[in-house]
C-alpha cells in the first residue's frame, strides 16, 4: 500500500514537472497582443527613441532622432517582425574632435522575433548593419566608416509600452553588436505604438 | 668712463639677446609630445604627405617557417606614418608608408629559435667538413640560435589599408620582410629572404585563404579604445595573420661553407613554399591623425 502511494505521488510530481516544462517552453514563444487579443494579420508599429546612444569603448555616439518602423505579425504562435526603416538624424559624439558625417541603416529589412527569458519578454532584432562615417581632421576615426553589425535584444515592458535596449537586455538575449572589431554597446528606450488598425490600443506581449 | 659703461651695456644687451635666442631655439628643439601622443614621437608627422601616425608593438604570436616555429617573445615595434589611400589602380585602398624619423620603422628583436643550432644544423647528419667545424660550437656550448625579423625593402614599400583593418576583411598590411638567423657558426649574413627576393607578408585581421596543406586561419581587429578625447585610437589585442606566403631558400649561412650549410638548413626547414608557412602577430595598433600629433607637439614647446 505504501509503495503504491509513493508511486502515485511520484507520478503526480512527474506530471506536474512535465506540465511546468511545457508551460515554460510555451511562454518562450510569446505573441503580439492588442487590447488583450492576439494580433491577427499585420500591424505597423513605429516611433522615435526617447534617448539612444551607441558606445564604442571611449567614444559615445548619440542621435537626437532615432526612428524606426516595424511590421509585426504572429506566425505559428510566435510574434515576429520586420524592421523596414530606421532613420537616424542629428548625431553627435562624446569627442569634441569627432563629428558624425553620415549614419544610416544598411541591408534593411531586419528580421525580428519575440522571446521570453526568465519570465521577461524581449524583442530580438537580427542582421543589424549600421554604417557611421566619422569626420574631423583631428579625430582618430576621421574619414573612417564604422559598421555596427550583429543582433540586438530589447526588454519589452507591457505597462510602459516600451522596448529598452541596454547591456542587461543584450546579455539576457545573448545578442551582441560589434564595431571596429570590438564590442559596441547600444542603449535606447523605444515606444511601441501601433499606427494602423490598432491605433491607440494597448500593445502587450505575452 | 661713461663711454665704457655704454659699451658694456651694449655688450651685455647683445649677450642677453644671443642667450634668449639660444633659449628660444632650445625651446623649439625641445618641443615634446604629451600623454599617449608620445607613442608617435618617431612619426614623420611634419611631412605633408603623412596623413596618419601608427605605432604597433607586437608582443606575441609566432612565425612558422616550414617545419620551424619561432614564438615571438620579445617586442617588435612597427612605427611611422602613412598617407592617403590610393583610389584607383592595383593599389586601390592601400596607403603608402613613411619611415620612422629615427630610422627604426621595424625594430629588431632577436627571438630564440627552439632547438637552437642543433635543430637547424644537426651534427649527426652533416657532411664531415661541417661536422668538424660545428663540433667546436657544440663543445663550447655556442648553440643558441636567434631569428630576427627585418624589413627586406625600404619602409616606403609597406602598404596599409585602414578599410580592411576596420572591416576585418582583406589585406590590412603588406610588408616585405626577411628573417635573419644568427649564431657565430652561421656568420652574419644568414638570411631567409632578401631585398631582391623578399618574403611578402599580406597580413589580415580577417580570414586567410591559403593553399594546402595550410587551412584558413582568422585574425582579429581587437577591441577599439579611444584616448586623448578621440584623437588617438587603439586596437587592443589585434592579431594580424598570413599563412599563404612563400619563402626563398636560406642564403649566406655558414660563411665560406655556405654552399654546404645552406642546403642543410633548407632541408631542416622543409618545404617553405606557399601553404607551409604561417605568421601570427599579436599586437596593439595605435593610430592618430598626423595633424593631431603635430598640434600636440606645437602646444608643448
Amino acid at each position: 500500500m505504501n509503495r503504491k502511494v509513493r508511486t502515485l505521488v511520484r507520478g503526480v510530481f512527474l506530471a506536474l514537472a512535465l506540465s511546468a516544462v511545457f508551460s515554460a517552453s510555451a511562454s518562450a514563444a510569446p505573441s503580439w497582443n492588442f487590447a488583450g487579443k492576439a494580433l491577427e494579420g499585420k500591424e505597423t508599429i513605429m516611433g522615435g527613441a526617447f534617448e539612444s546612444g551607441l558606445t564604442l569603448p571611449g567614444l559615445t555616439t548619440k542621435c537626437e532622432n532615432f526612428l524606426y518602423k516595424l511590421t509585426i505579425e504572429n506566425s505559428g504562435g510566435t510574434g515576429k517582425g520586420s524592421l523596414t526603416e530606421m532613420p537616424l538624424y542629428n548625431c553627435t559624439t562624446s569627442s569634441k574632435f569627432c563629428t558624425v558625417k553620415t549614419i544610416g541603416a544598411e541591408a534593411l529589412p531586419y528580421a525580428s522575433h519575440l522571446s521570453t527569458v526568465s519570465a521577461s519578454n524581449y524583442i530580438v532584432i537580427e542582421g543589424v548593419k549600421v554604417a557611421i562615417l566619422y569626420a574631423g581632421e583631428l579625430c582618430s576615426l576621421g574619414g573612417t566608416t564604422a559598421r555596427v553589425t550583429g543582433s540586438a535584444g530589447g526588454l519589452l515592458d507591457n505597462v510602459a509600452e516600451t522596448a529598452t535596449f541596454n547591456a542587461a537586455s543584450f546579455s539576457a538575449t545573448k545578442t551582441e553588436l560589434k564595431a571596429l572589431g570590438g564590442k559596441a554597446e547600444w542603449t535606447g528606450v523605444f515606444p511601441t505604438e501601433a499606427f494602423e488598425w490598432h491605433r491607440e490600443q494597448a500593445l502587450t506581449v505575452s | 668712463m661713461r663711454k665704457h659703461l655704454k659699451r658694456g651695456r651694449v655688450v651685455l644687451a647683445a649677450i642677453s639677446v644671443v642667450a634668449l635666442a639660444a633659449l628660444g631655439l632650445a625651446g623649439s628643439a625641445q618641443a615634446k609630445l604629451t600623454g599617449e601622443f608620445t607613442k608617435f614621437q618617431f612619426c614623420p608627422y611634419t611631412k605633408a604627405e603623412v596623413r596618419r601616425c601608427i605605432y604597433s608593438p607586437t608582443t606575441g604570436g609566432e612565425v612558422k617557417l616550414g617545419k620551424k616555429v619561432v614564438p615571438i617573445e620579445k617586442e617588435v615595434v612597427l612605427q611611422g606614418g602613412y598617407g592617403e589611400e590610393a583610389e584607383t589602380g592595383t593599389e586601390a585602398g592601400f596607403a603608402k608608408f613613411y619611415e620612422a624619423t629615427n630610422g627604426v620603422t621595424l625594430s629588431k628583436a632577436a627571438q630564440n629559435v627552439p632547438g637552437g643550432l642543433a635543430g637547424i644544423v644537426p651534427e649527426a647528419s652533416s657532411p664531415p667538413l661541417v661536422k668538424a667545424l660545428i663540433k667546436f660550437f657544440f663543445e663550447n656550448k655556442i648553440t643558441g640560435l636567434t631569428s630576427t625579423l627585418e624589413l627586406a625593402k625600404p619602409a616606403s614599400e609597406i602598404r596599409v589599408s585602414e578599410i580592411h583593418l576596420a572591416e576585418e576583411i582583406g589585406v590590412a598590411l603588406k610588408m616585405p620582410v626577411k628573417v635573419h638567423l644568427e649564431n657565430p657558426f652561421l656568420g652574419k649574413s644568414c638570411y631567409v629572404g632578401s631585398s631582391s627576393s623578399p618574403i611578402n607578408w599580406n597580413l589580415t585581421v580577417g580570414t586567410t585563404a591559403p593553399p594546402k596543406p595550410n587551412e584558413p586561419i582568422k585574425g582579429t581587429g581587437g577591441v577599439t579604445e579611444f584616448f586623448e578625447e578621440g584623437q588617438i585610437l587603439k586596437l587592443k589585442g589585434a592579431e594580424l595573420v598570413d599563412n599563404a606566403w612563400s619563402a626563398p631558400a636560406p642564403s649566406g649561412c655558414g660563411g665560406i661553407l655556405s654552399f654546404l650549410v645552406n642546403p642543410i638548413i633548407s632541408s631542416q626547414l622543409g618545404a617553405t613554399t606557399a601553404g607551409n608557412n604561417t605568421a601570427k602577430l599579436k599586437n596593439d595598433i595605435w593610430e592618430s591623425p598626423a595633424l593631431a600629433v603635430k598640434i600636440n607637439n606645437e602646444e608643448h614647446p
